[in-house]
């Protein structure tokens, strides 16, 4: 998954603000999705149980208190309409479901219940993407290339282009797992960044790389952002989904709290993430 | 904890038929939904060199990080060939009354065996092990059940080479009926493997299916794929071996993977008893073609819960 750590955008590093752009027909429509995990081999509370009689285990076994399958019920019935040039920020504490939800509307994860509406092809930008370790990174793009649905001619097309936006220079011709990080998350960002589809969503894919690497990648986002027609932006930080985005969603453990106008949104969450002690449970269990 | 209570309305909610008629109207369409057959087949065609590159990077993947590395494909099937030979060919005499040469019979029961098992306990993971390859991008699953069948499909290319070269060895053993002649039906093989290929992409479909809800299935499989392997006669002969008025001398006779021995060891022709045949042949085919389909069709069943946990 992706790693949540908060990059702070530099100030001097961020675009010029958004503008709003006239809406136009609904591009994305989300009825009522509930997505659930099931966990194996979860057990409630394990590590911190205390230690219970040898006659009383025995008697218990086989009926573990919660079973080997955990439920994690990540989203929880959210509903919301996305229209033509609307970006849309999503913020949310660590394991809210933020994610989740954006992998249901890219028709990766199918969601439990609910139904997802979409106009074209929703790609999802990310810093994940999946990639083969022990292949080398020449190999690599171009699977990523036909995984994201262009043909063998473009992908030879678009090799070096990659190789050097990624800036592996050698170390293209060598496996993946010699890779520093950065090296691997730059990949990875310039791999899914090969084409420009109708509905974009962007998954922290800021948090890449040094400081020029960033620049560049926040370049390459805005070129992108202005050719898609609805932009979804999942980040932690609330500077740049202000300067990216026209309206602004919060989750909170899988449901939807505040859906409108970024800066009453984002200040409202600005003041629940100060007032608040420690890091979050995250999703509910059932 | 405090709950989060921002004082921001939510944007009035839509009711789910609300909801659907705003998608009919500006004509969107349902995601993770299963596509009809026809868009499905059609798609999957589409990512036919997806499916190529993914397949050869498998297999190059595979044996890296040991000495030998490639070598590992083909010694691997020889070695388990060289100890059913030295169990049933050499131990148990009586293992294929009226087979002549009993080596050569076990070596192509056995690499044969070994091309259906390859496949099925690739398809089985497949789903599962590329969990973040599905949840990364949108294409037909079958993309990644299909890939390992092609591994394993190409990889045999080598291992049925060694299979000629081991079985016209076999003819210089002592006690096993003497040397094996090439016969021009040796250029069928490429054939029969194909339909064994197709027959077991069929099965390994099906499994694909099931081994991605249900990862238990992955530790059931390989204990019936080694009772297959000997409901097959893998390693000795059924015909020879079974009751005749037996009623399970026809089941195992003609149960597809059984056929598909005797396929390739017709198309060796070098047992006066296992000659070959039309019939052999079409029933192979109809046998290759008919899993193949309903195994597809089975996978497609569940195309939209794919990546789900």
């Amino acid at each position: 998954m992706t790693d949540d750590i908060d990059y702070e955008i530099d100030a001097d590093n961020l675009p010029k603000r958004m503008k709003k752009r006239p809406l136009g027909a609904p591009s994305v429509i989300v009825d009522d999705v509930h997505i659930t995990y099931r966990v194996f081999g979860a057990r409630k509370g394990s590590t911190t149980q205390t230690k219970t009689p040898l006659l009383n285990r025995a008697i218990s076994l086989g009926r573990p208190d919660t079973g080997p399958i955990t439920e994690v019920r990540a989203v929880r019935g959210v509903s919301f309409v996305a229209r033509h040039g609307e970006s849309i920020g999503i913020v949310g504490t660590n394991g809210s479901g933020k994610s989740t939800l954006l992998r249901a509307i890219a028709g990766l994860l199918p969601p439990t219940k609910g139904r997802v509406f979409v106009s074209g092809e929703p790609a999802l930008l990310g810093v994940n993407a999946a990639l083969l370790p022990r292949l080398t990174g020449e190999r690599n793009i171009t699977i990523g290339g036909l995984a994201l649905g262009l043909s063998m001619r473009q992908v030879r097309e678009h090799t070096p282009e990659v190789a050097e936006f990624a800036e592996l220079g050698d170390f293209l011709y060598l496996p993946m797992s010699s890779y520093s990080s950065g090296m691997g998350s730059r990949l990875r960002f310039a791999i899914s960044t090969m084409q420009t589809p109708d509905i974009l969503m962007i998954d922290e894919a800021l948090a890449t790389g040094d400081a020029s690497f960033r620049k560049k990648s926040t370049e390459r986002i805005e070129q992108i952002r202005d050719n898609a027609g609805t932009v979804f932006f999942v980040s932690h930080s609330l500077a740049s989904i202000r300067v990216m985005c026209t309206r602004v969603l919060w989750i909170d453990k899988g449901l939807l709290v505040a859906d409108g106008d970024v800066d009453e949104v984002c200040d409202a969450y600005d003041a629940f993430v100060k007032g608040r002690t420690g890091a979050s449970a995250g999703a509910n269990l059932t | 904890m405090t709950d989060p209570k921002p004082g921001v309305a939510l944007a009035p909610r839509l009711t789910s038929e609300e909801a659907e008629a705003l998608a009919r109207q500006s004509s969107l369409r349902q995601m993770g939904v299963r596509p009809p057959l026809g868009h499905y087949i059609r798609a999957l065609w589409g990512r036919r060199s997806f499916i190529w590159n993914l397949s050869s990077s498998r297999a190059y993947v595979r044996n890296q990080g040991s000495y030998l590395g490639q070598a590992w494909t083909v010694l691997r099937p020889i070695l388990d060939a060289a100890t059913m030979i030295i169990i049933f060919g050499f131990v148990f005499h009586g293992s294929a009354p009226g087979i002549q040469n009993r080596a050569a019979f076990i070596v192509i029961g056995s690499f044969a065996y070994g091309l259906f098992q390859g496949i099925v306990m690739a398809g089985i993971g497949s789903i599962r092990n590329d969990l973040q390859l599905i949840r990364s991008h949108q294409f037909p699953r079958a993309v990644v059940p299909l890939a390992s069948v092609m591994t394993e499909t190409v990889l045999f290319g080598p291992i049925m080479i060694a299979m000629v070269v081991l079985v016209v060895l076999t003819g210089f053993l002592p006690d096993m009926g003497g040397p094996v002649y090439p016969h021009w039906s040796w250029l069928l093989l490429p054939v029969a493997a194909a339909l064994l290929a197709m027959f077991s992409a069929g099965v390994a479909l099906f499994f694909a299916r099931l081994g991605a809800r249900t990862p238990d299935i992955a530790n059931v499989v390989p204990f019936f794929l080694s009772l297959g392997r000997f409901a097959s006669g893998a390693t000795f002969s059924i015909a020879g071996l079974t009751a005749a008025g037996s009623w399970f001398r026809p089941l195992l006779l003609y149960q597809p993977v059984q056929v598909f021995l005797e396929l390739f060891r017709s198309v060796f022709g070098n047992e006066p008893l296992i000659p070959m045949s039309p019939g052999l042949w079409l029933l192979a085919a109809v046998y290759a073609v008919g899993v193949f389909v309903i195994g597809f069709l089975f996978f497609w069943g569940a195309e939209e819960s794919y990546g789900r946990d």
